[in-house]
């Protein structure tokens, strides 16, 4: 399992396969080791610590706050993708980042999983698919435009 | 022993769960008034019964003296605990209560009178015989005569505004060269802020260190003083972490009793029983010192009586019962002793990294430290919502060890232990208090934390622990297989075999 971090503004990733785990943040430091999570107790290479979630984003880990968020690298899902892929589906970015390549214009006729839009989001490039095959009814996205999460790219009819 | 039979706790938060838990001590039931926004507190929680009171502004409940006194009647209450802030100062209230036929569980209405304007309370420790700021008290009619004071007191010197508050209309001056300048600022500033421009002149307290003298008196005539607590550690004139003893008196081991003494004196003069608190300022001065010099009497139960308790260990509320039942105070001033070292810091609902700004929100996460020589005074619970209305304390967590360091180091045990999460608080922030080598050295005084501050380096993020909060929030989604428990081992083995 890969997963993408932002913690306090900075990004990260963290690999995490069985019981190892592998957290990289962007400027190279790096924990690797062997790892076992019980509720909010996590025991790291013999390390003890005590994790609880609070409001929202923050986190805390033995006494410490840091707020941190963690994506999904693998699929940076269209918005609606949870409801029936029938009707409007409005794709949307899930985390912040930059437009790098709009894929389709506005009447073309797409297939379901078909690329819509790249976007660049901490130093990853992620194809937003089609949720359905259908019509392009819109496009919100403009190349080298930053978005937000939540900002809806694309429109599919 | 005739105490009472049921007692209303007019107060929230942590201090009415103090009382609750005195009265189930003692087999006195209790009644917790509460406001809407404490519909579910742990005070009410913990009560034998529970009276409304009102909406949640303090003015529509807490503050209430009609309501209040109403609930008590209502719930056949024999006495009120005002607790601390609220109606506990509050001498119209008293008289209402005794109207009532109801016992207010602190000093007599005549003595908070006496007490309650800081003006009056300087007169009357002035005529008692005990120390004050040196200063001419009234306002200077002139430069001259600022001169001539100012002179007389020796310099540095502090202007105040008379009419004056939050600092307004003052001047620190250090030399006779700067004070016809600061006496014209400081005159023009509480002109425009206070619509009187009337200034006079007091000694400036250098390294001031705030000290106060814990005091107990009995209907009998009986007034003993139960030591000092030092509350120099402070932000925005609000006291944050508070000992004793004060670790000045390790080196001056016969300034307890000269400030205990000379607290005595101004409670005599005011007619005061029960649980009081004399408050001194205390110079840095080491020649010929340290000096002390009386502020003001807090006519009620202080919020940081349990280090006290923890140092004497005597129960204050205990006795502020007994007291107002007319019981007479068995404890004689030599049966009164100090052991150890007691430490508390206040646990706010606030944000250090952004000048205290109080912070309300929900208790996600709640675990409570506990263990040797640690006391926790709470006042919440998993899932409560802080409310906005009030004064952000959350608990008082208090540590005692036979020494001061043993207690700051279990002090800081504790604080490590706490989860609090939900809320933003000051628990990470005692702990790099704790660590601070001025503070460890016990040289307080009430501009520490300014100081602090300035000197206070900004926490690396642990690289691990953001591992560890990663790994947990990656597999939050995860859904963990709850394993059927087989007790039939736990039912069919002796208790040898499980305890092999």
């Amino acid at each position: 399992m890969k997963r993408q971090v932002m913690v306090n503004g900075r990004s990260a990733n963290i690999e995490i396969d069985g019981s190892q785990l592998r957290y990289v943040r962007d400027e190279g430091v790096e924990i690797e080791g062997e790892f076992s999570l019980e509720g909010t107790s996590v025991l790291m290479n013999g390390r003890s610590y005590r994790v609880s979630k609070g409001a929202g984003t923050e986190i805390w880990v033995n006494g410490r706050r840091l707020t941190m968020e963690v994506f999904d690298s693998r699929d940076l899902r269209p918005g609606q993708c949870a409801t029936a892929n029938h009707g409007r589906q409005e794709i949307a970015a899930s985390m912040p980042g930059k437009v790098i390549r709009v894929l389709v214009a506005a009447g073309d006729t797409v297939e379901e999983g078909q690329g819509l839009v790249v976007v660049e989001a901490m130093k990853m490039q992620n194809e937003m698919k089609s949720p359905k095959a259908g019509r392009v009814a819109e496009v919100r996205a403009r190349p080298d435009a930053t978005v937000g999460a939540g900002e809806i790219l694309v429109v599919v009819e | 022993m005739s105490l009472f039979r049921k007692v209303l706790v007019a107060n929230r938060g942590e201090i009415a769960v103090r009382v609750v838990r005195a009265l189930r001590d003692l087999g006195i039931a209790s009644v917790a008034a509460y406001s809407d926004a404490d519909r579910a507190s742990l005070a009410v929680q913990l009560a034998d019964e529970a009276a409304h009171l009102g909406a949640s502004p303090s003015s529509e409940s807490y503050l209430r003296i009609d309501r209040v006194i109403d609930a008590a009647k209502r719930h056949g209450a024999e006495a009120i605990h005002p607790g601390y802030g609220f109606l506990s100062e509050n001498a119209e209230f008293a008289d209402a209560c005794a109207a009532a036929g109801i016992v207010f569980i602190g000093p007599p209405a005549g003595a908070i009178r006496k007490l309650g304007s800081k003006t009056a309370a300087r007169q009357l420790a002035i005529a008692a015989g005990a120390p004050v700021v040196p200063g001419t008290e009234r306002a200077l009619s002139s430069w001259e005569e600022a001169r001539a004071a100012a002179n007389s007191l020796g310099y540095p010197v502090l202007l105040k505004a008379s009419a004056g508050g939050g600092g307004k209309g003052m001047r620190r001056v250090d030399r006779e060269s700067e004070l016809q300048a600061a006496l014209r600022d400081a005159a023009s500033e509480a002109g425009r802020a206070f619509g009187n421009s009337d200034v006079y002149v007091e000694k400036l307290v250098e390294e001031p260190r705030h000290i106060e003298i814990q005091i107990l008196g009995d209907h009998h005539g009986r007034l003993i003083h139960l030591g000092e607590r030092e509350c120099s550690i402070q932000r925005r004139h609000q006291k944050v972490i508070e000992e004793c003893p004060s670790p000045l008196m390790s080196s001056h081991p016969d300034l307890r009793q000269k400030m205990g003494q000379a607290a005595l004196k101004v409670a005599r003069a005011a007619g005061y029983t029960n649980a009081g608190t004399v408050e001194f300022l205390v110079d840095g001065n080491v020649d010929h010192g340290p000096n002390f010099y009386f502020l003001e009497v807090n006519t009620r139960l202080q919020v940081e009586h349990p280090v006290t308790e923890l140092a004497t260990g005597l129960d204050l509320v205990e006795w502020q019962l007994k007291i107002a039942a007319g019981e007479p105070l068995t404890l004689k001033q030599t049966d009164v002793t100090w052991r150890g070292s007691a430490i508390e810091c206040r646990i706010y609902a606030e944000d250090p990294d952004h000048d205290f700004m109080p912070a309300p929100g929900t208790v996600v996460h709640l675990s409570e430290p506990a263990g040797p020589g640690i006391r926790l005074d709470s006042g919440i619970s998993e899932g409560w919502n802080v409310p906005l209305e009030y004064d952000p304390l959350l608990a008082k967590l208090a540590a005692w060890g036979p020494t001061r360091e043993t207690a700051i180091r279990r002090l800081d045990r504790a604080l490590s232990e706490y989860v609090l999460t939900g809320v933003r608080n000051n628990i990470a922030f005692f702990r790099e208090v704790l660590a601070d080598t001025d503070f460890r050295g016990g040289r307080l005084s009430t501009l520490f934390l300014d100081r602090f501050f300035k000197r206070r380096k900004k926490l690396e993020a642990d690289p691990e622990f953001e591992a560890a909060a990663a790994l947990v929030l990656a597999l939050a989604s995860r859904r963990a297989e709850v394993p059927r428990r087989d007790i039939r081992r736990w039912l069919e083995s002796g208790r040898e075999e499980l305890l092999r």
